[in-house]
């Protein structure tokens, strides 16, 4: 198994975060190598991402399921790929620093089963905190963007 | 010869390789050595060029490493095994320029840049045991597992492949029961090597190649395209080259090197200069050809050996790394048990587990009906071989991605549905399936090339590796693509035994070197042996640098001398 954390302060307050944390499709984007993102219902969706492996891109699609919302501070997720021997589980903690300033935390885990999970954990180990801190940077940038810095939150 | 120098260079090197494949890299670092300045210009982002997208295996007959082992061979054999085979395509001189050169290039490269080979263990000739000069093994090398990280900044500008996992060598992977038993490989050394980024095949190849020219100096330049030889008159004495979007002169006071693999990217080359018929590639967009772009206007002779289509397949959802399709070689899948190639009829029409016999059936034209008879063409299998093993990128018994194959519970459905006769299928299946559980193939041989069974087959499937019937659906159908040779291609650009160009007249272009798949295949006539290129585009290197710097082997005029024969 592969897992990271990733942490980053966001400029707004906790409450307008949790609004663009549960809107799917509006963070699906910012996955990198989105293709597209099939909503089924509030707590299950089908994405289609491009993944790098070494010298190869491979179009996957993956099944995610939110199986807690806790709103504002938390939301946990599990993921399988469909037709890979791969899945695994994620969770969505924000705390707020202050009126207009909150911290959220991205961890994921990742578990490739059968023979072959030894190669795809070695691929993904260094890829996944690249990967998990790009998304959330791009989070911080897109919420921050939307308005959540100039909030009129007292100092 | 053209005049056309620039009023003011903006780099003065002694050699210019483009191209930097094995052979560009080689011809750097032997020019090097031998006290000249050179550089290596890289139309794409990485080096390594088709030598890192190959199996990394080097054959040369004769070779040290065999004999170290006590595998008797001698380059002579080597030669007479090639020249038996060309079908008088070839030249005889190129021949034994070759089985003369590549042991003395091995050894040279090992001493000079650390070049790690080894050999690969019961691994036979193509045409073992049916030529009298094939040999059981030693004459395939494979690169040792190369440390990328001492690469330095270049790690991540050598090119990996996107066919096979880079961490794995032939002795892994037949140990694990070879191409066809993938899951049963030892994924934990796979990881241990992915994370050291130890790399094997093809990439370790080129990798220890771009080692040495780093570290005796030689300029390495990515994103720089060649575009045109610059000559005062009376020889090559420059580049203009493209980097940074900018005009880039490089005067070239010893030499170009010409090293750019083959022209398959460009489909109208393909079809005029290979009769191919609008191939896919298994290799990126920069085989396209620059080599006769290049050298065509100061009067370069082409010439061409038989070099047949191959078949591919895509798998929806695979690319390469700058995003085109990605399409596999079938080489693999072919010969699988459970597995046959059938035509519009519904027939077999070659021994599927050995390519050679399947490719220049394809190309084969019914002078009575202008027709291909054997292409449009399928690989159809069934239930069994989807359970057991790989197909493109497909591990056994996962799902197909959806419009790759074609499948059917019966298989006069599944012929109806891809446009071939039902009945013809049947029969052939039934007719197969007897084959199969007898294990002896009376049509086409199956199963009879030791090479066949170790590269598309199932070592451990009985009593055939390559025969096993088609009884259990569904059945599955997925339609061959025309498909270049991978850098290989039959038409190139003729050369001396100095690897210098030659013209028209017969007569070398001063200052223009050929090597590697640029250079037409004088040297294998109508025959291809696997890891021959990688071995030709090593022992060019090593001969034009050479030359370049005033250093010509001799070797070739010595053995010639002793026949009584002028080079």
């Amino acid at each position: 198994m592969i897992d990271t954390e990733q942490s980053i302060i966001i400029e707004a307050p906790i409450e307008q975060v949790w609004i663009f944390a549960k809107d799917i499709n509006a963070w699906a984007k910012l996955m990198p190598g989105f293709q597209h993102c099939d909503i089924a219902d509030a707590d299950h969706s089908r994405w289609t991402l491009k993944i790098g492996v070494g010298a190869l891109i491979r179009t996957v699609k993956v099944a995610v399921h939110v199986g807690r919302w806790a709103g504002p501070e938390d939301a946990d997720f599990t993921f399988a790929l469909e037709g890979d021997p791969v899945q695994g589980r994620g969770s969505y903690r924000a705390v707020a620093l202050g009126p207009a300033q909150t911290r959220i935390s991205l961890a994921v885990q990742v578990e490739g089963t059968g023979p072959m999970a030894p190669m795809w954990e070695a691929m993904g180990r260094p890829l996944l905190p690249k990967f998990a801190r790009g998304f959330a940077e791009q989070f911080k940038g897109e919420v921050e963007q939307l308005g959540g810095g100039a909030t009129d939150a007292p100092p | 010869m053209l005049e056309n120098q620039p009023e003011k260079w903006d780099m003065e090197v002694d050699l210019v390789s483009i191209g930097s494949g094995a052979g560009g890299l080689a011809a750097a670092i032997a020019a090097q050595d031998h006290g000249l300045s050179a550089i290596v210009i890289e139309r794409s982002s990485e080096l390594g060029g088709v030598t890192a997208y190959s199996m990394g295996e080097v054959w040369i007959p004769g070779n040290h490493l065999a004999s170290g082992l006590g595998l008797e061979d001698s380059p002579e054999s080597g030669r007479l095994y090639v020249q038996s085979l060309s079908m008088g395509y070839g030249e005889d001189r190129a021949m034994l320029n070759q089985a003369i050169h590549g042991p003395v290039a091995l050894k040279y490269f090992e001493d000079r840049i650390g070049l790690k080979l080894q050999v690969i263990r019961n691994f036979p000739d193509y045409y073992y045991p049916h030529n009298n000069n094939s040999v059981a093994e030693g004459r395939y090398l494979e690169p040792v597992p190369f440390a990328a990280e001492t690469l330095g900044a270049f790690q991540h500008k050598t090119r990996l492949t996107p066919h096979l996992p880079a961490g794995f060598t032939h002795e892994d992977i037949f140990h694990g029961g070879g191409l066809a038993n993938i899951l049963a490989w030892n994924y934990e050394l796979l990881a241990e090597r992915i994370t050291k980024d130890l790399r094997c095949l093809g990439p370790g190849l080129a990798a220890y190649f771009v080692k040495g020219a780093l570290d005796r100096g030689v300029q390495l330049f990515t994103d720089t395209s060649a575009d045109e030889l610059i000559c005062d008159g009376t020889r090559v004495v420059g580049v203009r080259a493209t980097r940074e979007g900018k005009a880039l002169f490089i005067k070239a006071k010893r030499g170009v090197v010409i090293a750019v693999s083959g022209y398959e990217r460009n489909k109208d080359l393909a079809k005029t200069l290979s009769n191919l018929l609008d191939p896919v590639s298994m290799v990126f967009g920069t085989v396209d050809g620059a080599h006769f772009r290049l050298a065509g206007p100061l009067g370069a002779r082409i010439a061409r050996v038989p070099d047949p289509a191959n078949l591919g397949i895509h798998m929806p959802g695979e690319e390469h790394d700058n995003g085109t399709p990605l399409w596999r070689g079938s080489l693999p899948f072919l010969g699988l048990p459970h597995t046959i190639v059938v035509n519009r009829a519904g027939k077999r029409f070659a021994n599927e587990a050995f390519y050679r016999s399947v490719y220049y059936a394809v190309d084969h034209i019914d002078g009575a009906t202008q027709t291909h008879p054997n292409f449009p063409c399928w690989m159809v299998f069934d239930h069994q071989a989807r359970t057991k093993y790989p197909c493109g990128g497909a591990m056994p018994g996962q799902d197909l991605p959806e419009g790759f194959a074609v499948i059917s519970g019966s298989l006069k459905e599944l012929a109806a549905r891809i446009g071939v006769d039902p009945d013809g299928l049947e029969q052939t299946v039934g007719v197969f399936n007897d084959y199969a559980e007898a294990g002896v193939d009376p049509d086409f041989q199956r199963g009879t090339f030791p090479w066949g069974a170790a590269m598309t087959g199932d070592i451990k499937h009985k009593p055939n590796p390559n025969l096993g019937t088609l009884r259990e659906g569904p059945f599955y159908a997925i339609a061959l693509q025309r498909m270049g040779g991978g850098g290989i291609n039959g038409a190139g650009l003729v050369a001396d035994h100095h690897c210098r160009v030659m013209g028209w007249d017969d007569r070398p272009i001063e200052g223009l070197y050929v090597a590697g798949n640029s250079m037409v295949r004088f040297d294998t006539g109508a025959m291809m042996q696997s890891g021959l290129s990688n071995a030709r585009g090593m022992t060019h290197g090593y001969l034009a640098g050479r030359h370049a710097a005033g250093c010509p082997s001799d070797l070739l005029d010595t053995a010639l001398a002793g026949q009584g024969t002028v080079a």
